[in-house]
């Protein structure tokens, strides 16, 4: 399992991530997450809302109620400009954090 | 005989008690509830079982309602205090343009005299534009939002009684066009306070949300 720090701080790049493939629901946003990471990222599910919430609030997403195939209610979330901004910022910075970490890795392995 | 509405409803009114009580998340839980239920049950699992394990896997109503508060201000709120931004500023070009237009088509104004009214209105226009689009740069960033809305809600309230008791005990006209511009100068900068207050309590909130989006990115 991963930390819960760590669960926690990669919530918004995830969410924006996935939400950059095209509009999703709570529920979709979490499966997927579990389904990409073999189960081993696991959020608390009810603390996903509070998350999106927060976002749509500072402008990165917005949301729209809509229907599922089977008539059953749905709130759908997308991405903003502000958004899809922020997303890449974030890739930015994740992928140097793993940048630093990979080389020092192999700086051990040598 | 296990009862699944009835289960859902007592999860439901526990929610309530804990103090998830505005409806839209409240809403969105259960959905998120109702499907992941349907989950369990189509892998096999009996209604009971599904419902117990959806109910842990959505989190403790207390834990969750922190987390909601945290969120702060609802996102109608801060729309509606920017749009009293929007509409102090639209208010502020638009009715000193019902009082201009007349004037500078008056037959009686010399050509100068119009160019001049033209001018004072162009200057009153560029300076609200101007404002409205940079004093979030230089206004401060109020982090406390009921401060930074207890003075959005002061700098509309100002705008209000300066319109009622500011620029109302005043209104140019005269028939000399020579006494005209000076009343006229002045009239315009009086609609600029209303633009400049108006301006300010949305790019408090402006400020605030890009200080937010910038710190959380």
């Amino acid at each position: 399992m991963i930390r819960k720090e760590l669960v926690a701080a990669s919530a918004e790049p995830l969410i924006l991530s996935l939400l950059a493939k095209g509009e999703s629901y709570g529920y979709a946003i979490i499966q997927e997450v579990k389904a990409r990471s073999g189960g081993k990222l696991q959020w608390t599910d009810g603390m996903l809302y509070p998350v999106l919430h927060r976002m749509e609030r500072r402008g990165l997403i917005k949301s729209r109620w809509g229907e599922s195939e089977t008539g059953r209610k749905r709130k759908y979330y997308s991405l903003k400009k502000d958004g899809k901004t922020a997303m890449v910022r974030h890739q930015e910075q994740w992928s140097l954090v793993h940048g630093v970490l990979s080389g020092l890795r192999k700086e051990q392995h040598v | 005989m296990f009862d699944l509405e009835k289960a859902i409803g007592d999860w439901r009114q526990r929610m309530l008690a804990a103090g998830i009580k505005t409806p839209v998340p409240l809403e969105e839980l259960e959905i998120h509830l109702r499907e992941e239920i349907e989950r369990q049950m189509k892998s096999g699992l009996s209604g009971q079982k599904a419902f117990e394990i959806s109910v842990r896997q959505i989190g403790q109503p207390e834990t969750l309602k922190s987390e909601f508060k945290k969120i702060g201000t609802p996102v109608e709120m801060q729309k509606i205090i920017k749009l009293a931004g929007i509409v102090c500023v639209v208010v502020a070009l638009f009715c000193p343009l019902f009082l201009f237009l007349p004037l500078l088509l008056a037959p009686e104004l010399s050509l100068t005299a119009k160019m001049l009214g033209l001018a004072v209105y162009t200057v009153t226009v560029t300076a609200v534009v101007l404002s409205w689009r940079y004093n979030h740069k230089l206004l401060p960033v109020i982090r406390n939002q009921p401060l930074r809305r207890a003075v959005g809600i002061v700098c509309y309230g100002a705008c209000l009684l300066w319109i009622r008791f500011g620029i109302f005990h005043f209104s140019p006209g005269g028939s000399h066009p020579r006494t005209i511009l000076l009343p006229l100068f002045i009239f315009g900068l009086e609609w600029m306070v209303v633009a400049f207050l108006g301006g300010v309590g949305y790019g408090l909130e402006k400020a605030a949300h890009r200080q937010n989006t910038l710190v959380n990115e």
